[in-house]
């Protein structure tokens, strides 16, 4: 590389590395030469000076980098960190939803949704209804069942 | 990292799930399926409603189809199985009429009823009824509620 330094003795030369350089034909070795070149270049055209902003902008670019790939690992850790405590946030939401239910008050009959209160009690009476009668119907055949076993012991 | 998080979430939901289905085998009866059904009726009832006649949730499923009501009968009867009180009459082999009382849930009673009017002696009628009932009344209020 100290070799290439030393060979780019004038601007001509210079200039035909920098066209060499955006053609993207210059190796690395010669691309190093360039930039240690232009970093104290006494030679001034417009093309030695675009090489020179785009090769300062490459530099700050690549320490920006750097800089972002350690601030992208952090942002990752914490959104992942994020999505937990969602899904925490959710379960804790649906657990609690559970132990709490909502008002509710229908009726399904048929396939056809019924959702006046009273209508819908009015089912619920008649449930109660149908099981309470076999419910006074079981205890009344125990208590005759009760009453022939006395009867039986007399 | 991904693969972790990955996990780490489908183990959370995994859990969310079992929870929800954890208790009685009767739940599953109430995962909707019957209120599209033709001869179905289910009854949802909680909050002020519910309240009302001394309860947090009334769940009913009444059934005219044979081939449901043989799958609510073995449901009950295997949630039956885990009562802690109950009271059951049997007619010609098949389940009549059953009250459970079953395990408290977060401090809540919990009872099941069913019934078999296809096996009544007055009056039979083609119905076979699930009652889920969940709240802070003793058996004996419920059983003056279903008496009235």
């Amino acid at each position: 590389m100290q070799d290439l330094q030393r060979h780019i003795t004038s601007r001509q030369e210079l200039e035909q590395l920098i066209e060499r350089y955006f053609d993207g034909l210059t190796t690395v070795e010669e691309e190093a030469a360039l930039r240690a070149c232009l970093a104290r270049c006494p030679w001034h055209s417009e093309s030695i000076e675009d090489a020179q902003v785009v090769m300062g902008y490459f530099a700050a670019l690549g320490k920006y980098q750097r800089h972002s790939a350690a601030r992208t690992t952090r942002q990752r850790i914490a959104g992942i960190a994020a999505s937990i405590v969602v899904v925490l946030s959710v379960a804790v939401f649906a657990l609690w939803h559970q132990w709490q239910p909502m008002d509710e008050c229908v009726a399904y009959v048929n396939g056809q949704a019924i959702s006046n209160d009273r209508e819908v009690m009015a089912l619920v009476e008649n449930d109660l209804s149908s099981i309470g009668n076999a419910s006074q119907g079981m205890t009344a055949q125990l208590s005759s069942v009760g009453e022939a076993l006395e009867l039986d012991n007399e | 990292m991904k693969r972790v998080t990955i996990i780490i979430l489908a183990s959370l939901l995994t859990t969310m799930a079992a929870m929800a289905q954890k208790g009685l085998n009767i739940n599953r009866l109430f995962d909707g399926r019957y209120k599209k059904a033709v001869g179905a009726t289910e009854i949802i009832v909680t909050g002020s409603q519910a309240s009302e006649i001394g309860l947090t949730v009334y769940h009913s499923v009444s059934v005219t189809d044979k081939a449901q009501a043989e799958i609510i009968e073995h449901l009950v009867v295997k949630d039956g199985s885990q009562a802690i009180d109950k009271e059951v009459e049997y007619r010609n082999g098949q389940l009549y009429y059953g009250f459970y009382t079953m395990q408290t849930r977060k401090h809540n009673n919990r009872y099941i009823f069913f019934l078999n009017q296809n096996l009544a002696r007055k009056s039979p009628k083609n119905v076979v009824t699930l009652i889920y009932m969940e709240g802070e009344a003793s058996a004996e209020k419920i059983k003056k509620l279903i008496r009235k």
